[in-house]
């Protein structure tokens, strides 16, 4: 390997790599890989259906947002003319309602003169 | 038309009646949704990616799992794939990096439970040799990236350009990863030799 040159550090040990060969060589059984492949495409198959799975429930998804977003919207329109008609409610009632102390304008009396 | 030996196996194990298709056609046949050319893609690459997976995450199970975690990737994400590139390359980054996050979750995992006691259905033929079982279980305490790269450039011959970029660091990180780790485990392999 060209690489191995660059420095004197590399020192190649072959029986090593012999070894390390052996140790991490891939399966040699008959049908293996074909087998791998298989259930390769049967995860990928899988998986898309998975995918197609999620792209209904991401539509799904998107419309509960939606409405959830539209009933916040009416949700908070309503509290908030609700919240304005007990605030004008209790406004006026204050302003029409005559207190203790408030000053009496009018008395009716005997009609004396 | 000639029946022809895919040239990634090693052994005889497919023969296929047609040429095999430029890569780029079946990329992008790939693309359109085909799913026999993403087929074919899987059948010449499985092989590679299965010994990138291996050389970061060891045990065979888990390499598989990386492996088809990675295809799945790569079929999602096809469609962004540009076909003039090298969809080899584009699959190792993706093998390496499903193997990692494999590794992360085993890890999570073994913290949580006991040791396995289920026995692989795949044998591995070293398993009944005392130094390379030695030198197995020395692989298994580096440092998963140094381990990474004495695989990847010693068992499979990549370059330390192509290591740098499949696992994300320097090349200069590459050549002094695989120099720690060839001392390690020339270190082990000597134990071991002087023991026996």
């Amino acid at each position: 390997m060209t690489d191995e040159m660059k420095g004197p550090a590399l020192v190649r040990d072959d029986e090593l790599t012999n070894h390390l060969r052996a140790i991490v060589a891939p399966p040699e059984a008959p049908g293996y890989w074909e087998s791998l492949e298989q259930r390769i495409m049967a995860r990928v198959d899988r998986g898309t259906e998975e995918g197609r799975w999620w792209a209904l429930s991401e539509r799904a998804y998107q419309f509960g947002l939606l409405a959830a977003g539209l009933t916040l919207i009416v949700a908070g329109s309503v509290y908030l003319s609700s919240h304005a008609l007990e605030a004008r409610m209790a406004y006026e009632s204050v302003i029409e309602t005559p207190g203790v102390d408030q000053p009496i304008y009018a008395r009716r009396g005997p009609l004396d003169d | 038309m000639t029946a022809v030996a895919l040239p990634w196996a090693t052994t005889p194990r497919r023969v296929v009646t047609e040429r095999p298709s430029d890569e780029r056609d079946l990329v992008l046949a790939a693309q359109r949704g085909e799913r026999e050319a993403f087929s074919e893609l899987v059948r010449r690459h499985q092989r590679r990616a299965y010994m990138v997976a291996r050389s970061i995450v060891i045990n065979h199970e888990d390499a598989e799992d990386a492996v088809q975690e990675a295809f799945l990737h790569a079929y999602k994400a096809i469609g962004r794939f540009l076909p003039d590139q090298a969809f080899g390359a584009w699959l190792h980054r993706i093998t390496a990096n499903a193997a990692l996050d494999v590794t992360r979750r085993r890890k999570v995992r073994d913290a949580d439970e006991l040791p396995e006691t289920v026995a692989s259905p795949f044998r591995d033929p070293a398993a009944a040799d005392e130094l390379r079982t030695r030198l197995r279980d020395a692989l298994g305490t580096l440092p998963e990236r140094q381990r990474s790269v004495i695989v990847l450039h010693d068992v499979e011959g990549y370059k330390h350009a192509e290591i740098g970029k499949m696992l994300d660091i320097p090349e200069g990180t590459a050549r002094s990863d695989l120099h720690y780790a060839r001392s390690h485990l020339r270190q082990v392999l000597g134990g071991v030799r002087s023991g026996l």
